[in-house]
């Protein structure tokens, strides 16, 4: 082979790597990265839906409706006190089905199999089933509650029971999937530091603090931050459910956004609303990556 | 302090039998090494008496009380794992006090933020915390106590699992092969730290490993183990010089005993097949049978002047000594053409003879060197029970 031929080969071999990320980069830059600049500058105009490529650079004038606006702030509580119930709410329960589930019993793969419903089941076709249960005339659960002699209840149309009733379907759905990535990470909890420790004169929970958690915690975090993250911009069970009412009180940021720009046909100040979703879920990340340093350092030490 | 018992101690893992009715005692303040290849059921007897593994059949007794059922911490054992199952999120000061944190610890402090402030406490508290550091002194371990396992060596890993092991100043100590994982000369400076320990704290240790040299070095009594069967029990002296069976001759030492096959034909003994040799002393009545002698024990002569003609294999040179790999020349050598060496005889002498591979050379022994075994089932024969 000649000299010329190898360093041929070896311009060609530095180039590869750039050839194999290329397509990814496309395809963000085309589909999100473009997106995303389009919205956030649209956010700073006035543009209406019947003419989206006309709109008039008016700076922050959106963002200083949106603090003026109550609807905002309610729309804000809606998006916090919903991400916060169901990550609390989930992440709990799918950690405690993962221990229920880790050790061996009779039928185990079957009650796996269960609990693993929800999240099999597309969000549509959940929120439709779950719209039939809450249905104020002929749902299942105000049979129940009939039966039980505690009268019907508004499950989706009263603002007291709204946002709990969608809180239901979320965690019916979220609850799985932290099922799922416990149970991975329980399986590989080494066994000889579980015995050490029972060795060492740990109980069940002492073992369990000792051993399990710290092994499980980075998976219940990383659980956590996604389950946080979908929340912010969780769309179909809640828009399905309660169409962000009764009185805004199910309007999360993402459902508010649906209404303000098709609704009301102002896609700069649904931009707007965009945005701080955007900054909501950027903040919980930061809050994870920096959780996560800092653990990392620690732990190094 | 405990004297263990066992009695016909047997641990079946469905239809796989691991261990077959075991029989044996443990002395108070022995260092105890169970030896034997991998699989043979050395480190399942271990956890038994640790009570993380459950016995099948037969009892285990603690000073003659039935323990079979009892939790870990009743028996007031330490455990050294092969993996050293140090906690990895706690810094070192914080594993080695931990079996005294939980010795301390009360149910209602498993509520929580008690929880958090109760360990902080008993870290504090005086007692567990001289202990620990006086523990950490003793292994030098002080200046790492604030660091993570993470960040230790293999060695440093090693005495960490020690100083936890050691804390609780137990009577009972089990080791489940603590120094497979450390490099060569760590290990070797560990095995004499560990014999070490053993005379200052005076307590009975069981060591499991399948390593001879770490048996030999630091048990004061050996049980040798194979497939779930004790093959001998003895001191390392005379598990070395008087092997039970050709499994325990060929396990321990390294090189293994050389064992050849022998045979007797009108009254004279032949060895490996057709080399006659003049025994000049009693020997076995019997057609065939193992000859058994240790490398140290034979001589290298120039050719023709030992009994046994050879040819040089293999030279081993490890400084002080060398181990020399020879082929006994039987008169068949031409019609071998395998390109490894089996059956070789090996020789060590001290110092460096500056053989050559190829070379002719002979071999000697002196006849109350040799030790019989039955060609069958392997067991000693005793010249004076013939």
């Amino acid at each position: 082979m000649s000299v010329s031929g190898l360093k041929n080969r070896s311009g060609m071999a530095r180039l590869l790597p750039y050839a194999f990320i290329l397509p990814p980069m496309i395809y963000l830059m085309v589909f999100m990265f473009w997106p995303l600049s389009r919205q956030m500058y649209m956010s700073l105009t006035n543009t209406r839906i019947v003419n989206p490529n006309r709109g008039r650079f008016i700076g922050l004038g959106n963002y200083e409706r949106l603090i003026e606006d109550p609807a905002f702030y309610l729309s804000l509580k809606a998006t916090l006190t919903y991400t916060v119930l169901t990550v609390v709410i989930g992440v709990a329960l799918g950690v405690v089905a993962a221990l229920a589930i880790d050790r061996p019993f009779k039928g185990r793969a079957v009650v796996r199999a269960i609990l693993l419903f929800g999240w099999a089941v597309p969000g549509v076709a959940a929120s439709l089933i779950w719209l039939w249960m809450y249905n104020e005339r002929s749902g299942v659960f105000n049979r129940i509650t009939e039966l039980l002699g505690i009268g019907r209840f508004s499950w989706l149309t009263s603002t007291d029971y709204a946002l709990g009733s969608v809180l239901a379907v979320t965690v019916w759905q979220v609850a799985p999937f932290v099922m799922l990535v416990v149970l991975a990470a329980l399986q590989s909890v080494p066994q000889e530091v579980r015995e050490a420790a029972r060795i060492d004169g740990a109980d069940g929970i002492s073992t369990f603090r000792a051993v399990t958690l710290p092994h499980i915690r980075p998976s219940i975090q990383l659980a956590a931050l996604l389950v946080a993250v979908w929340s912010i911009r969780r769309f179909d069970i809640i828009y399905l459910l309660t169409g962000g009412g009764p009185l805004g009180s199910t309007s999360t940021l993402v459902v508010k956004l649906r209404q303000t720009a098709f609704e009301g046909h102002e896609l700069g100040m649904a931009s707007a609303y965009g945005a701080v979703g955007l900054a909501l879920a950027l903040m919980v990340a930061a809050i994870h990556y920096t959780v996560e340093q800092r653990r990392m350092k620690r732990m190094s030490r | 302090m405990p004297a263990l018992t066992f009695n016909k101690v047997s641990k079946t893992f469905g239809d796989h039998s691991v261990i077959n009715a075991f029989n044996a005692d443990i002395h108070d303040g022995e260092f105890l090494v169970l030896l034997g290849p991998s699989g043979c059921g050395k480190s399942t007897l271990l956890r038994m008496i640790a009570g993380l593994s459950d016995i099948t059949s037969g009892d285990l007794l603690f000073d003659g009380s039935v323990a079979n059922d009892w939790e870990p911490k009743k028996r007031g054992v330490a455990f050294v794992f092969q993996t050293y199952a140090l906690y990895p999120h706690m810094t070192v000061r914080e594993n080695i006090a931990f079996p005294l944190v939980m010795d301390a610890f009360r149910k209602w402090y498993h509520l929580p933020i008690v929880n958090i402030v109760a360990r902080h406490r008993l870290m504090k508290r005086a007692d567990i915390a001289e202990r620990t550091l006086s523990i950490a002194r003793q292994l030098e371990l002080e200046p790492l106590l604030d660091r993570r396992p993470a960040s230790l060596s293999g060695g440093q890993r090693q005495r960490v699992a020690l100083a936890r092991a050691l804390v609780r100043n137990p009577d009972l100590y089990l080791l489940d092969e603590p120094l497979s994982n450390l490099d060569a000369k760590l290990r070797t400076q560990m095995r004499s730290e560990i014999s070490a320990l053993h005379h200052k704290v005076g307590k009975t240790f069981v060591y499991v490993t399948h390593d001879q040299v770490e048996a030999m070095t630091m048990a004061t009594r050996i049980i040798v183990m194979n497939k779930g069967i004790v093959q001998q029990v003895d001191t390392p002296d005379e598990i070395y010089d008087h092997p039970a069976n050709t499994f325990v001759a060929r396990f321990v030492g390294s090189p293994p005993m050389n064992l050849i096959p022998a045979s007797v034909n009108n009254d004279a003994l032949q060895l490996s097949g057709k080399l006659a040799v003049d025994h000049a002393a009693p020997f076995p009545s019997r057609r065939h049978m193992t000859f058994g002698v240790r490398p140290e024990k034979l001589s290298l002569h120039p050719a023709g002047e030992g009994r046994l003609p050879a040819q040089v294999a293999v030279v081993e040179r490890l400084g002080a000594e060398t181990v020399i790999g020879c082929r006994l020349m039987t008169g068949e050598e031409h019609n071998d053409q395998r390109l490894l060496e089996h059956d070789l005889v090996f020789v060590r002498v001290s110092g460096n003879p500056k053989v050559k591979i190829g070379e002719l050379c002979s071999l000697d022994y002196q006849a109350n060197d040799v030790l019989w075994f039955d060609i069958d089932n392997g067991d000693r024969i005793f010249l004076d029970q013939e």
